[in-house]
C-alpha cells in the first residue's frame, strides 16, 4: 500500500505507522510486562519514538519546504540519540536471562562487537573520515550512523545467543532489530542513492510493526525467561559467531587486497589482534571449565566409591544381624521346649490317676495345646533353618503309597472330628529318592490344611499317580477355597489368606512355605488350583525313582 | 519301693528331674538326682550307677562334658548314658552320640520311650 502513495502521503504514512508502533511498544509493556520489568519496553519505545520524530521532521521538510532538512540538524540528533536507547532496551531484556554478567558473556560480546566494529569502519566509516567531505562535524555525524548500528549488531548478536526460550515474542524481537540493521546497511552502502520512497523504506516499515508485535504478543511477558543453563556453553550459536568475529580480519584484508582498494593496515592489524586475544582468553577459559569439571568429576567419584564402601559395610552387618536374629529364634524355640517337656508331662502324669470325665476333658486340651504349641516352635525352627539354607536331606527310597496312608491314618481322627470325609485314591505307586521326615511332614501340613479349611460335610481325597517318570500327589479338598489374589503369596512366609483370618483358622502361616521348600529340595515342584467356595486342590510332583 | 538298679539322674530344670526320678522309679529303679554336672560326678563315683540319664545344657558342667569324662575314665566307662536335650538339630544329636552316648532323646519326650530305653540298654 505504502508504494503506491504518492512521495508525500507516503511520508505521512510512514510517520503514523512509526507513531503506532510507538503506542503499540508503550500499551504492550503496560499490558503484558510487570511494573518492574516494563523499563526496557519504554526504552524501545522511547528509542523508536525518536525514530519517527527525525521521520517527522523529514516530512516537515519534504511536504511543506520540498528539500531535505539541514544535516546535521535536528533529525540527526534525534535519529542518533535513539540507537543508544534501543541498545540498552536489548541488553537489559538479554541481562534478565542470566542474571549478573557472566566473564564469557562480556568476552563474547567484545569479540562481536570488536568484529562488527571493524567491518563497520572499514567499508562504511571511514570513507567519510577524508579531508574534502563537508566540515568536521558534518563528518562526524556521517559516521556516527554507521557506529550506531554497531552497536545495534551487537545487540542483535546477544539476542541470538542469549539463553531464553525462543517465545514467538523473543523470535519477534529478534527479527525487528535484524530488520532495521539490514534497513541501515543497505542505506548506508550507498546514501545518496537513496530517495524517499525506496523499497529500503519497508524494511524500516517492517521494523516499526514487528516490534509493535514482540510488545504486544502475549509471549512478552515471559520474553526473557532463561532456559535452564546457568552456564552459557559453547553452543554452536556462539561457536560460529567466535569463528566469524576471528575471520572478519583476514576477510577484509582479502576483500580490499582483492578490490584494490587501499589497506586499512593498522585498524585492521590492532582490530584482528584484539579479537584474537579475546578468542584466546575465552579458550583458555573453557580450558579452565573442562579442568574444573574434571576436578568435581574426581570428587564425585570418590564419594561414589565411599558410598559404596559404606554400602558394603552396611550390608554386612543386616548380614551379621539376620544370623543373629536366626540364633535368636533359634535359641528362644530351643527354651520353649523344656517347659513343654514339663507340662505335657505333668498332665499325662495326672491322666494316669483316673481323674474325673471332667478333669480328663481338660486335662486333654492342654495336651493338645502343648502339642500344638511343640509343632508351632518346630515350625519357626525349621523356617529359620530354611532360610539359612541349611535344609539337607538324608536320601532314601520311600514309598509314596505307604507314607501317604500313614499320614491319612494319622490324621483321620482330626478329620473325623471336623465332620469330613478322607479317602486316598491310589493309581500307581511310585517310589522316590527323598528324606522320609520331610516327605511325611509335607503330606502332614498338606491334609492338615485341607481339613481345616473343609467345613463340616466336605470331602478331602489324596491321589497319587506316576506321570511318566513324574510321581503327582494331588491333595484335594471341598473346602472355603483361595481367591486369586491371595493365590500368589500362598507360599510366602507367615502368610495368611484372607479366608483363614475370616473363618479364624488357626496356624502359623508357615506350612506351605515349609511345604515348598521340602518339596523344591526333593528337585520337584509344588501348585495349587482353587475355585472361591468350591474348594482348592495342592499338586505336588516329584521325580520318581528309576 | 524295693530297691532297684541304682539311675542317677541330672538335669538343671526340677521339674523335669522329679518327674524323670518319679517315673524311674515307678518302674523299680532306684534313683539319685543331681541338679548340675559336677554333683552328677560325684554321685556317679560315689555310687557307681548302671545307667546314667545326662541333660547336656547344665551349669558347672554340661552333659557332654560329663559324659566325656565318663568314656575317659576306665572304671566308668561302661556306665550306659542316655542324653536329654533341647537342643533338636542334627549336629547336636550327631555330636552327642560321637561323644559315645547310647541314646539320645529330644524334648520334648514321652517318659513313656523314656523308661522303654532304659529297660532296653539296660538288658543289653
Amino acid at each position: 500500500v505504502y508504494f503506491l502513495l504518492p512521495p508525500n502521503a507516503q511520508s505521512i504514512f510512514y510517520v503514523v505507522i512509526g507513531l503506532a508502533s510507538v503506542t503499540s511498544i508503550y500499551v504492550g509493556a503496560v499490558r503484558n510486562q510487570e511494573p518492574g520489568r516494563r523499563l526496557a519496553w519504554y526504552l524501545f519505545a522511547v528509542g523508536l519514538l525518536t525514530q519517527v520524530c527525525g521521520d517527522a521532521i523529514f516530512a516537515f521538510y519534504e511536504i511543506h519546504l520540498n528539500r531535505e532538512p539541514p544535516s546535521p540538524g535536528v533529525a540527526d540528533a534525534l535519529y542518533l540519540s535513539g540507537y543508544p536507547l534501543l541498545v540498552v532496551g536489548i541488553f537489559l531484556v538479554v541481562q534478565r536471562l542470566g542474571r549478573g554478567v557472566s566473564r564469557v558473556a562480556v568476552l563474547d560480546t567484545a569479540v562481536v562487537f570488536l568484529g562488527v566494529a571493524l567491518v563497520q569502519w572499514v567499508f562504511f566509516i571511514s570513507r567519510y573520515n577524508q579531508a574534502g567531505i563537508g566540515s568536521r562535524w558534518v563528518r562526524t555525524v556521517a559516521m556516527a550512523y554507521p557506529a550506531m548500528d554497531v552497536l545495534l549488531l551487537v545487540g542483535l548478536a546477544q539476542l541470538i545467543v542469549g539463553r531464553a526460550s525462543r517465545s514467538t515474542a523473543y523470535r519477534l524481537l529478534l527479527l525487528s532489530v535484524a530488520l532495521w540493521i539490514v534497513a541501515d546497511e543497505l542505506y548506508g552502502l550507498n546514501p545518496n542513492a537513496y530517495v524517499g520512497g525506496d523499497w529500503i523504506d519497508a524494511l524500516w516499515l517492517g521494523s516499526y510493526v514487528t516490534w509493535a508485535a514482540a510488545a504486544l504478543h502475549p509471549s512478552s511477558v515471559r520474553i526473557a525467561v532463561s532456559d535452564g543453563h546457568r552456564i552459557p556453553r559453547l553452543t554452536s550459536p556462539r561457536l560460529a559467531l567466535l569463528a566469524l568475529a576471528l575471520l572478519t580480519a583476514p576477510v577484509i584484508l582479502l576483500a580490499e587486497q582483492i578490490s584494490g582498494r587501499g589497506l586499512h593496515a593498522y585498524v585492521l592489524a590492532t582490530g584482528g589482534g584484539a579479537i584474537a586475544l579475546i578468542v584466546l582468553m575465552r579458550l583458555a577459559g573453557l580450558v579452565q571449565a573442562v579442568d574444573g569439571a574434571r576436578a568435581s568429576e574426581r570428587l564425585a567419584r570418590r564419594d561414589a566409591e565411599h558410598a559404596q564402601r559404606l554400602l558394603a559395610f552396611q550390608n554386612e552387618q543386616l548380614r551379621e544381624l539376620d544370623q543373629l536374629k536366626d540364633e535368636f529364634v533359634s535359641s528362644v524355640s530351643h527354651e520353649l521346649r523344656t517347659p513343654l517337656t514339663s507340662i505335657s508331662g505333668y498332665a499325662e502324669l495326672l491322666l494316669e490317676e483316673e481323674p474325673s470325665e471332667t478333669k480328663q476333658g481338660y486335662l486333654h486340651v492342654i495336651e493338645r495345646n502343648s502339642e500344638r504349641l511343640l509343632a508351632l516352635v518346630s515350625d519357626i525352627l525349621f523356617a529359620a533353618r530354611l532360610q539359612d539354607g541349611r535344609l539337607k536331606l538324608d536320601l532314601t527310597p520311600v514309598d509314596l503309597q505307604t507314607l501317604i496312608e500313614h499320614a491319612v491314618e494319622e490324621a483321620r481322627p482330626r478329620a473325623e472330628n471336623a465332620g469330613v470325609e478322607i479317602e486316598v485314591r491310589i493309581e500307581s505307586a511310585p517310589t522316590v529318592s527323598g528324606e522320609h521326615g520331610r516327605l511325611a511332614q509335607l503330606l502332614d501340613n498338606l491334609v492338615s490344611n485341607a481339613i481345616k479349611f473343609t467345613p463340616r460335610g466336605g470331602k478331602v481325597a489324596v491321589d497319587l499317580r506316576n506321570d511318566e517318570g513324574i510321581a503327582r500327589i494331588e491333595v484335594s479338598d471341598t473346602g472355603i477355597g483361595i481367591v486369586p489374589e491371595d493365590r500368589d503369596r500362598l507360599f510366602e512366609r507367615f502368610f495368611r489368606s484372607q479366608a483363614a483370618l475370616e473363618h479364624e483358622i488357626q496356624g502359623t502361616g508357615l506350612g506351605l512355605y515349609i511345604s515348598k521348600a521340602i518339596v523344591e529340595a526333593h528337585g520337584g515342584r509344588i501348585g495349587v488350583s482353587s475355585t472361591a467356595q468350591e474348594g482348592t486342590t495342592f499338586i505336588v510332583e516329584l521325580p520318581a525313582a528309576t | 519301693v524295693s530297691a532297684g538298679p541304682l539311675i542317677v539322674c541330672a538335669d538343671d530344670d526340677e521339674d523335669i528331674l522329679s518327674l524323670v526320678a518319679m517315673r524311674l522309679a515307678q518302674a523299680g529303679y532306684e534313683v539319685q538326682k543331681a541338679e548340675d554336672g559336677d554333683s552328677a560326678l560325684a554321685a556317679i563315683r560315689s555310687r557307681r550307677p548302671v545307667l546314667v540319664v545326662l541333660d547336656v545344657m547344665m551349669p558347672r558342667r554340661g552333659g557332654l562334658e560329663v559324659l566325656a569324662e565318663l568314656r575317659r575314665d576306665p572304671e566308668l566307662r561302661d556306665i550306659k548314658v542316655i542324653m536329654l536335650s533341647a537342643r533338636v538339630q542334627e549336629p547336636d544329636v550327631a555330636r552327642g552320640l560321637a561323644a559315645g552316648a547310647d541314646a539320645y532323646l529330644l524334648k520334648p519326650f514321652k517318659f513313656a520311650d523314656l523308661v522303654d530305653k532304659v529297660g532296653e540298654l539296660l538288658a543289653s
